[in-house]
């Protein structure tokens, strides 16, 4: 009968605006190598750093070998024989192996350290594990995979019973981690409990005894690896059920020509093309759906259509007159607006009042200012008051830092701002990123009110499901082209799925 | 005369205790991370605070009590500013040096009707200092690289976070060591005083900053330090005595500008912590 190293029941931890676990149970052996599978931003890392005492949850238990324990710290954590092998390593690169090992647990003889003491202890090790370290390098002369050893031996010198792995083989050749494997094998056969943190389907097949996948902060499911399938489990990592939360009405569309690209190539910052002859048109009342996998030219196209960045070759037309390579402030005005990709970034200033991000590019409009010297600041807070009212946007005044807002409510700050300037065309890239459930049907709403009210609005997503709840007409990219337009009624996500990695297309 | 004489490098040894003491300080609070361009102002307040304790109690030995503490203090102030309040190092030191400065002028006024100086008071032999300097400097280099403090200190320096999951409290520590370097600024001015004999607000004279920069060519090692501290105080030494040669005015800048030549050549090969002058976050995200 193994014995039970950790169970954790219930733990929810959330981050302004996000949800990073939503109630997890999770449970580990000694003897066994138990892996934390699913998709970035599943919730894993964050759940086992609760365990390392890194983030406390705001609710639910811990156990350690069946005593419940309050892990405040990680220095509770390794005295209860917990270590962890973070991604980012917790080395000092002109440090010795052996000082970083022995640091908060040095040998002493006397006042000084015992180096004697540290290099048989070290040796000791070394040897047991079959982890060959020169205890005497710096650190910052060893390569990557020893830099990790040397934590590995850290965590064992710290007396770790129960070692989390994060991710350990993204920094791995592939030599490094058949290595790793045969490392974490040995710790299992020397009855330790090992958590291994991965997205990688294959690792978690070929290391692991027991795998939970998590998704979107939730346990989807623990299975043992005999009982699992690749294809199993990448169905529990990215779910197959589609769960459409908000509905696009029927419009009747006058089919009149908003946005019209022909031909458009765009490069990127180190002068290569990143967009290579990119022609579409938008209609009023109609959303636009751009799919495909991040880093097909997305950014340059957006960039491109809002002034942000010069195009190489082609025309773009906005309402049917030339709107090529115009500055942003001038598509402004001229009726277009964007939602950029990363709102604290490029969407706010960060340290600015809610009222003053409100009004960021219409500063010196009439309404706000009277001539270039003088801000109507009253007029300002009465317009932020109104935008709060009608975006619901949560803060405790409009005067407060947009900084101190949860991301859901930043966006909704993005959103107000850039709708209340009344486009025609609204460019989203990435709206929903990073939010929570709420958050995300907000934007949903506020992109098909859009639509209702006649304008046309183009959906850079990287979300497929979110593009077919939404678009009319679903477009994908592909280095730097568009593979094939849609209309959401002939939309297969399979044909798409395989359009966006660069599978044959049926012409459509 | 001869100018290499024995007697240009006793003079050389004393003009250069102050810049040992503030380099010695410097290395302890740089390498736990913090950054204190106040020692300029704070060794001046241990002078000024001596020379008031020495006035009024006619102690020596009481008079440097009170510039240790008084520069433990302005090291304390530092600290809260720079390392719980996350202020900008620089600025924060800077706001020091010129607090001093003002409330110098301001004392001395009040004290005695003296424009910047005091009168003469009690003294205690200024080799006493020259003695301390050296032996603190030895004990330090045994304690960064032999003792398990020493460890720890350079572990918060180049990665605070490694240093909490090892169980050390980074923010305790950088105080702690942000302290004691007030606290041997202050005793870097009580030599000054005890050497002079009276305060002047101009006494420090950019010392402060020169141990800085025997920091850095010491490498935030405390004998090589030494060793840099010397070698300015030589110069120094050998300006005054060069005096009788060419004009005060130009053999002067002599150490100041050797400040300058000789950081301009280390300033880029030292091993500065990583974690210098940034202030720590434990839930960093």
């Amino acid at each position: 009968m193994p014995v039970e190293a950790v169970r954790m029941e219930g733990i929810v931890k959330t981050f302004p605006g996000v949800v990073a676990n939503a109630g997890i149970d999770f449970s580990l052996f000694f003897g066994e190598v138990h892996g934390l599978l699913g998709e970035n931003g599943a919730g894993k890392t964050v759940l086992m750093s609760i365990l390392y005492g890194l983030y406390q949850p705001d609710s639910g238990q811990i156990y350690v070998r069946g005593e419940q324990v309050r892990i405040k710290s990680p220095s509770v954590a390794i005295r209860l024989g917990i270590g962890m092998v973070h991604q980012h390593f917790m080395l000092v690169p002109r440090l010795t192996v052996l000082e970083n090992m022995a640091v908060g647990w040095e040998p002493r003889r006397g006042p000084f350290l015992d180096r004697a003491a540290m290099k048989k202890l070290v040796e000791a090790l070394v040897e047991e594990y079959g982890l060959s370290v020169d205890p005497e390098a710096k650190v910052e002369e060893l390569s990557v995979g020893e830099q990790q050893r040397v934590e590995i031996l850290k965590a064992l010198y710290r007396g770790a019973q129960i070692l989390i792995l994060d991710e350990p083989t993204a920094v791995l050749t592939e030599q490094e981690v058949e290595a790793l494997f045969k490392t974490v094998r040995a710790l299992r056969d020397q009855g330790k409990a090992v958590v291994f943190i991965t997205h990688k389907l294959h690792e978690a097949m070929a290391i692991c005894d027991r795998v939970t996948v998590l998704r979107k902060g939730k346990r989807v499911g623990t299975v043992p690896i005999s009982e699992a399938t690749p294809e199993k489990l990448a169905e529990m990592m990215v779910g197959r059920e589609v769960v459409f939360r908000v509905q696009p009405k029927p419009v009747s569309r006058e089919g009149k020509e908003l946005l019209r690209v022909e031909d458009l190539t765009v490069h990127d910052d180190r002068g290569l093309p990143a967009v290579q002859r990119v022609s579409f048109t938008l209609v009023d009342h109609e959303i636009l759906g751009i799919a495909g996998v991040e880093g097909n030219g997305q950014k340059e196209l957006v960039e491109a259509l809002t002034g942000l960045r010069p195009p190489k070759a082609g025309r773009v037309f906005l309402a049917g007159k030339e709107a090529t390579g115009l500055p942003a402030r001038d598509l402004a005005r001229l009726g277009l607006v964007h939602i950029p990709e990363d709102r604290q970034a490029t969407g706010l200033v960060l340290p600015f009042s809610l009222a003053e991000n409100l009004i960021l590019g219409r500063h010196r409009e009439d309404g706000f200012a009277l001539g270039p010297w003088a801000q109507l600041r009253r007029r300002v807070f009465h317009y932020a008051e109104d935008a709060v009212r009608t975006f619901s946007i949560v803060a405790p005044s409009v005067r407060v830092p947009v900084q101190n807002l949860s991301g859901g409510n930043q966006q909704r700050v993005v959103l107000a701002r850039e709708l209340g300037r009344n486009p025609k065309v609204v460019v989203a890239h990435q709206p929903t990123r990073g939010l929570d459930v709420a958050g995300m049907e907000f934007v949903w709403e506020k992109l098909l009110e859009l639509r209702e009210k006649g304008c046309g609005v183009l959906l850079v997503s990287m979300d497929l499901d979110e593009i077919l709840m939404l678009a009319d007409r679903v477009a994908v990219m592909y280095r730097g082209g568009i593979v094939g337009i849609w209309p959401k009624e002939e939309a297969d996500k399979r044909e798409l799925g395989l359009a966006m990695l660069g599978g044959k297309v049926a012409t459509g | 005369m001869s100018i290499l004489s024995l007697d240009l490098f006793l003079s050389a040894l004393r003009l250069a205790t102050p810049i040992a003491l503030v380099a010695l300080g410097e290395t302890f609070s740089e390498l736990s991370g913090v950054i204190n361009v106040g020692v300029e102002g704070t060794a001046l307040a241990g002078a000024l605070i001596n020379a008031i304790v020495a006035y009024h109690s006619g102690s020596p030995f009481l008079a440097v009590l009170g510039a240790l503490a008084v520069g433990a203090f302005l090291g304390l102030v530092h600290a809260t500013w720079a390392v719980y309040l996350r202020a900008d190092h620089v600025v924060s030191g800077v706001a020091v040096n010129l607090l001093v400065a003002g409330i110098a002028l301001f004392s001395t006024r009040i004290l005695w009707g003296w424009r910047g100086t005091s009168p003469a008071a009690a003294t205690m032999n200024p080799w006493i200092f020259v003695a301390i300097a050296f032996l603190l400097v030895g004990l330090s280099q045994v304690y960064i690289f032999r003792t398990p403090w020493g460890l720890r200190l350079r572990v918060v320096g180049e990665h605070p976070h490694a240093a909490d999951t090892a169980g050390i409290n980074v923010n305790r520590a950088r105080l702690l060591y942000t302290v004691l370097n007030g606290a041997l600024c202050g005793l870097a001015g009580a030599f000054l005083f005890n050497n002079l004999g009276r305060f002047t607000d101009g006494m420090v004279g950019g010392r402060g900053f020169i141990g800085i920069a025997a920091m850095v060519v010491g490498n935030y090692r405390p004998l090589p330090a030494l060793a840099a501290a010397y070698f300015f105080g030589l110069v120094d030494a050998l300006q005054m005595r060069l005096q009788t040669y060419i004009p005060s005015q130009f053999s002067i800048i002599l150490p100041y500008l050797l400040t300058v030549v000789v950081l301009a050549g280390f300033l880029g090969r030292a091993n500065v912590p990583k974690a210098l002058g940034k202030p720590y976050l434990k839930e960093g995200r």
